[in-house]
């Protein structure tokens, strides 16, 4: 549905994009997660050429992004936290100026989704508070069941109702949907993303499926018999390494519940007891995110 | 899809097109109530301040047209839309064709319905006014308004390019004194429309090139250098050098060989001319260099002026003047003043006209002793009669065709009947006017209302595209000094003849005087 290959992206000598490589497969909830300033919102601005790519080059629905025509935009919705539509306008009058840009506009639907995100159809866009602007960015961006949904940031600066009522919303018509979701807050796609990427500084660092990530992903707890010490030679999967009393802990970073324990103790000696516990999606994110900043400095 | 968009716009801006449409028939009307004489002072007040306010709204209307939907940034709505930009662009300039020049086109077409013009002579220039104003005002404007993001960007873009064209043109005007008048020569001329022409022809360019850019590319920062090149060349385009501007009017004659016996000689034996009793032939004249004042010395040059057909007028455009010392070096390059030739049937030929050269002091003392050789260059424009209208001397009203609607009245003090006229478009170029006793066929000093303006259009910015245009005819000298053969009691049988004429050919003449001491033909 998406692909990118060495993608870059510059504004003047900042480097916002740096070779971004990577494929978001058809139906996929694919989450790009990232800090501030990682360049995700980049990504995808470029993805739907609002932005064009200062080298490589990315396919959204089979087309060069650069070449993305009405026809493409017809079946891409896009919500971004920041979307200037005309502040004049009421939600309705919107909508119906909308509407006639789609072929494939479903007013039932639409009908459905104004129901259940409670819009007001008679107040003009700019009385709207942020997070019903959000709700009416998804509203302009669902009714005409588009193959692609782009949401960048969408959950940002939302209360815990408008953001349930949000996702409600996008969950129920997301069907054979393909989603691009970003965000710096993992919670918001936990349980929603069926595919991860993690950007930093406009690098990608991996690209996962969620349930291989989890899978991989285990903290490990180690209790000796005597006093522990951080072992001399440790394999690179092990990261966040630390030692109280006789316990060691660490983040096993390529889990193998066979290999595990032979691993330990061909390492370490007095070994009594070993625990493993899948860790959530933001423990391995702030791993990652250490791990990455540790070895840059 | 262009519909759907323009339902949009009208949406959003139909109260701001309302006023400023509202502001533009205003200004109509007042032009309308003000008449042929102008009389209501209040009206008179607001004759130039509304117009002035109905271009400023008209101005932000575009931009705010535009910026409907923006194009530089990447936050906006549209962009994410399965809208077509060719479709998107095509709106634009419909929405401002319709909403912003039409107005201007109805109201122009009423005031000149209800001023008594025929539909055809009221929309034609209409017409022409509203193409003009697309090149001139609204494409620069839709332009600017495509390369900025909001109303306070598109105001600071334009007060800087405000800033930059008032500086250039500053420096242009010092330039133009010490030149003598040799560097803008165009501009202001009858030929100005070739300038203006050619530069609403970069207009175009420059349009499609930006807008192309901006709408199908969204190369905003490219889009902006472009337009800082284009607007250069535009103020650039004021030293269009008049030779081959006037190449292009010289074809565009006309009856191209209507001046062809028309010579233009130095009369050495004629008189030397002779001011008139208390002017000296030694004027004080601004000096735009740094604001110092310098002497100016004036040369009367006796010219034998032949061949010049009758019921003709023989213009000069421009004289441009080189004054060379004998080793060949030029001593001076300037312009001469313009001269007027009529020729009349009642008139005999014959007298000598004078070239005016007027010559910054230093220059002149320099070499006023010294034989220098006189080089002349005329360009000139010979105009035939077309046309011979009279109009009542008191309380006329006539629809001439091909003159305009006019109207006559004795001014307030009672010396002179005021001759009052106006036609849609651009107005006739020349005439003369006198008036005339039919029955004993006496007739005062004639009157010119020559302006050459030979423009194959009319299109200016004002209220209204109807050229107003006047004379004043005196028949009493209020000091009681002169006297006029047609006066006070015989107003009632005379009439105001207008005799118009129109441009058959432009020619050029040069004169060459191998030998001349200037101090010979100072004014006495």
């Amino acid at each position: 549905m998406i692909r990118t290959e060495n993608l870059w992206k510059k504004f003047g000598r900042f480097e916002a994009l740096r070779g971004l490589s990577f494929d978001v497969p058809v139906g996929s909830a694919f989450a790009l997660i990232g800090a501030n300033g990682a360049g995700k919102t980049t990504t995808i601005k470029v993805l739907m050429n609002i932005l064009t790519p200062s080298r490589g080059h990315a396919t959204v629905l089979g087309v060069d992004s650069r070449r993305i025509s009405p026809t493409e935009l017809a079946q891409i919705g896009y919500v971004s936290e920041n979307q200037d539509m005309p502040a004049r306008l009421t939600v309705g009058e919107y909508l119906n100026y909308l509407r006639s840009f789609y072929r494939r506009w479903d007013k039932e639907l639409e009908a459905s989704i104004l129901r259940q995100l409670r819009l007001p159809l008679d107040r003009k866009i700019s009385d709207l508070s942020h997070g019903m602007r959000l709700k009416m960015a998804l509203m302009c961006a669902l009714p005409y069941r588009p193959k692609l949904l782009m949401l960048d940031e969408p959950f940002s600066g939302l209360d815990p109702l408008v953001r349930d009522e949000f996702m409600e919303g996008l969950l129920e018509q997301a069907g054979e949907m393909t989603i691009l979701i970003s965000s710096h807050e993992l919670g918001e796609i936990d349980g929603v993303a069926t595919h991860v990427a993690f950007l930093d500084e406009g690098k990608l660092l991996f690209q996962e499926s969620m349930n291989d990530l989890t899978g991989r992903f285990r903290e490990v707890r180690v209790t000796l018999e005597a006093e522990a010490a951080k072992p001399g030679v440790m394999p690179n999967c092990w990261m966040e390494v630390r030692t109280l009393g006789n316990l060691l802990t660490f983040v096993d970073s390529h889990y193998s519940e066979k290999d595990l324990g032979e691993q330990i103790r061909s390492r370490i000696q007095g070994v009594r007891a070993i625990d493993s516990q899948p860790m959530a999606l933001r423990s391995i994110f702030i791993t990652l995110a250490r791990a990455t900043r540790d070895s840059s400095a | 899809m262009v519909w759907h968009i323009f339902k949009k716009d009208w949406k959003l801006l139909w109260t701001f097109v309302a006023s400023v449409a509202l502001v533009h028939w205003i200004s109509v009307v007042i032009m309308h109530q003000l008449g042929l004489f102008g009389e209501n002072p209040m009206l008179e007040m607001l004759e130039d301040t509304v117009p002035m306010l109905a271009y400023f709204g008209s101005m932000f209307l575009i931009v705010a047209i535009v910026h409907l939907d923006v194009l530089p940034g990447v936050r906006q709505d549209w962009l994410v839309r399965p809208i077509s930009r060719r479709a998107l662009l095509l709106e634009k300039f419909l929405f401002v064709i319709f909403m912003v020049e039409t107005p201007v086109l109805l109201a122009n077409l009423f005031q000149g319905l209800s001023s008594g013009f025929s539909f055809r002579a009221s929309l034609l220039p209409a017409l022409s006014k509203v193409i003009y104003l697309l090149g001139a005002f609204t494409l620069p404007l839709f332009v600017l308004a495509s390369v900025t993001r909001n109303l306070t960007e598109a105001f600071i873009f334009w007060c800087g390019c405000a800033v930059i064209i008032t500086t250039f043109q500053s420096f242009v005007g010092y330039l133009a004194e010490l030149t003598h008048g040799t560097l803008t020569p165009v501009t202001w001329s009858g030929i100005g429309w070739v300038g203006e022409l050619f530069r609403i022809a970069l207009v175009i360019v420059a349009a499609s090139v930006i807008l192309g850019l901006q709408y199908f590319r969204r190369k905003t920062i490219q889009s902006r250098f472009l337009l800082v090149v284009f607007g250069l060349l535009l103020l650039t385009s004021q030293f269009l050098p008049w030779k081959p501007a006037f190449a292009i009017q010289r074809r565009l004659s006309p009856n191209p060989l209507a001046g062809a016996n028309t010579v233009v000689g130095f009369d050495p034996k004629a008189e030397k001319f002779r001011l008139p009793s208390g002017v000296s032939a030694t004027s004080e004249s601004e000096n735009g260099s740094r604001g110092a004042r310098e002497n100016e010395n004036v040369v009367f040059l006796p010219l034998r002026i032949a061949g010049v057909p009758v019921d003709s007028v023989l213009l000069t455009d421009r004289v441009e003047v080189r004054l060379l010392r004998p080793d060949g070096v030029i001593a001076y390059h300037g312009t001469g003043e313009s001269l007027e030739v009529k020729r009349e049937a009642p008139i005999p030929d014959g007298a000598p006209s004078y070239q005016t050269l007027k010559l910054p002091g230093a220059v002149y003392r320099a070499m006023k002793n010294q034989p220098m050789r006189l080089e002349l260059d005329y360009s000139l424009t010979l105009f035939g009669l077309t046309k011979s209208f009279s109009i009542a001397a008191l309380g006329g009203d006539e629809r001439m065709p091909g003159w305009g609607w006019c109207q006559t009245k004795i001014n307030d003090v009672g010396t002179a009947i005021e001759l009052r006229c106006m036609q849609p478009g651009k107005g006739p170029t020349c005439g003369t006017v006198f008036l005339q006793n039919d029955a004993t066929g006496q007739r005062n000093p004639e009157r010119s209302v020559c302006r050459p303006d030979y423009s194959p259009y009319s299109g200016r910015f004002g209220a209204d595209d109807i050229a107003r245009f006047g004379v004043n005819l005196p028949f009493r000298d209020a000091a009681g000094l002169a006297h006029f053969p047609i006066d006070g009691p015989k107003l009632s049988q005379s009439r105001v003849t207008i005799r118009s004429f129109e441009p058959e050919t432009h020619f050029v003449r040069s004169l060459v005087i191998p030998e001349i001491k200037l101090q010979d033909w100072e004014g006495q």
